[in-house]
């Protein structure tokens, strides 16, 4: 019985047993005490390893990553805007969701990988900074829980059917909350350049 | 359609994770909010976006 | 002589009121840039899904020109955000701003890039119909859909490069370069 409702359930199980997880390893400490030991890290890619002496020493090399990581999240902007908001309803409304959601997925892909290792060359030139950030850290757990977001929760369910057989309250839910995601990367990303 | 149907595996893991997601997200904007204004009237008296530096 | 003129005008403007409250405002300048570069997302972000769709990379089972069509709205409604923050930026530090070399070479990629969307309009409305359900549109709009790319991310570059000091007014000798930033007491000085 409990077999049947966990290969019926298994997706939500997962969901639910991560959930604990995170909430067991916030109860016991656990983030505290990995932090300090990361440090060496961030300086090591700041200071010993290649990207962070060419992002350090050549000013114009790194402002042209910058800018291509500004290019690539522009790109991610659009992809959300356009598919979130053909999803609420509001743009692109004579196109079938579903094909507004398929066909911007691999775009998609493409400009969050790019922003990515963009993003990892902008970090290692600041390495020693961006650690003791909180909004760095924040970006970077938006980040993970928002990719994971894309390809393990809201990807899989629009494609699994006709949007019309989903509660399209859910596919609002879906679609704020993709919206929200993509705008706090973008912003506390922009706010890492401030601090 | 049935409603057992429409709540199918993934709908309940999608609506699990969003509702997640977006009361954090709107906490975490409304606090930013909050600890901004409360800046902001600490550093100018009254709540302001802005001030003029010459008279300030 | 334009670039005396330039100095003036942001001189002029320095020492305005609101522009020095903006730039000593406690947030204002950063919220003004980070909305500035944040509308990236709207503006650009639509304008390269109108020209990655006539590229074919793109939705290419959809029209092309509905595509453009509905994403129009909330591109321009981004770069008029754009306009008005950028304005708002340059405002707050005018002297700095019109004495670089980055911001120069912006403009200049900006006027290109609006003179190739107006022909790059002209076009697509002259060809309408023919080809609105083809993988690809034709060479001359994917032509133009190329030249958009570069121009915007030559225009995004730049804007990046701004805040940089390498060739500063203060930090070149370089006649060529002093010039073109339209550094007027340098030149004179030389």
């Amino acid at each position: 019985m409990f077999s049947t409702l966990l290969g019926q359930y298994s997706r939500s199980f997962t969901v639910l047993l991560v959930a604990i997880v995170v909430v067991l390893l916030e109860v016991f400490g656990v983030r505290s005490a990995i932090y300090p030991g990361l440090l060496p890290y961030f300086e090591w890619i700041k200071y010993s390893s290649w990207i962070g002496i060419i992002g350090t020493t050549y000013g114009s090399i790194y402002a042209t990553v910058e800018a291509a990581h500004l290019l690539s999240m522009a790109t991610i902007g659009g992809l959300v805007l356009a598919t979130d908001l053909r999803l609420l309803g509001v743009l692109l409304r004579d196109v079938p969701s579903e094909t507004v959601t398929r066909g911007t997925h691999k775009a998609f892909s493409i400009a969050l990988t790019v922003a990515i290792l963009t993003g990892i060359f902008c970090a290692a030139g600041v390495g020693d900074k961006v650690y003791y950030m909180e909004v760095f850290w924040i970006k970077m757990l938006v980040l993970l829980t928002g990719a994971c977001f894309m390809y393990f929760i809201k990807q899989p369910l629009l494609n699994s059917k006709p949007h019309s057989e989903i509660n399209p309250w859910l596919i609002r839910l879906l679609a704020v909350t993709s919206i929200l995601i993509w705008f706090t990367v973008a912003a506390t990303g922009r706010w890492i350049g401030f601090s | 359609m049935t409603n057992e149907k429409k709540w199918g595996d993934k709908e309940i893991a999608a609506f699990g994770v969003a509702a997640v997601m977006f009361v954090a997200l709107v906490s975490y904007w409304v606090s930013e909010v909050d600890s901004t204004v409360e800046l902001l009237t600490l550093a100018y008296g009254s709540f302001k976006l802005f001030n003029n530096p010459l008279v300030f | 002589m334009i670039n005396e003129l330039l100095l003036q005008f942001a001189r002029w403007l320095e020492v305005q009121e609101y522009s020095q409250m903006l730039l000593a405002g406690y947030y204002s300048y950063n919220w003004l840039e980070a909305t500035h570069v944040l509308t990236l997302m709207v503006s650009i972000g639509s304008l390269f899904i109108i020209d990655f769709r006539m590229l074919g990379l793109i939705l290419p089972n959809v029209s092309a020109t509905a595509i453009a069509d509905r994403l129009h709205k909330p591109m321009i409604i981004g770069f008029v955000i754009m306009f008005i923050t950028g304005f708002l930026l340059v405002y707050a530090k005018p002297v700095e701003t019109i004495q670089s070399l980055w911001f120069r070479i912006k403009m200049i990629l900006l006027l290109m890039a609006f003179i190739n969307a107006w022909i790059f309009n002209a076009r697509m409305r002259a060809a309408e119909g023919s080809w609105d359900n083809d993988r690809i549109a034709p060479k001359n709009l994917r032509i133009g859909a190329i030249i958009s790319l570069v121009l915007w991310c030559g225009v995004v570059t730049m804007g990046r490069y701004i805040p940089y000091d390498w060739v500063d007014c203060a930090n070149t000798t370089n006649t060529a370069i002093l010039w073109a930033a339209g550094c007027v007491d340098q030149l004179n000085a030389l």
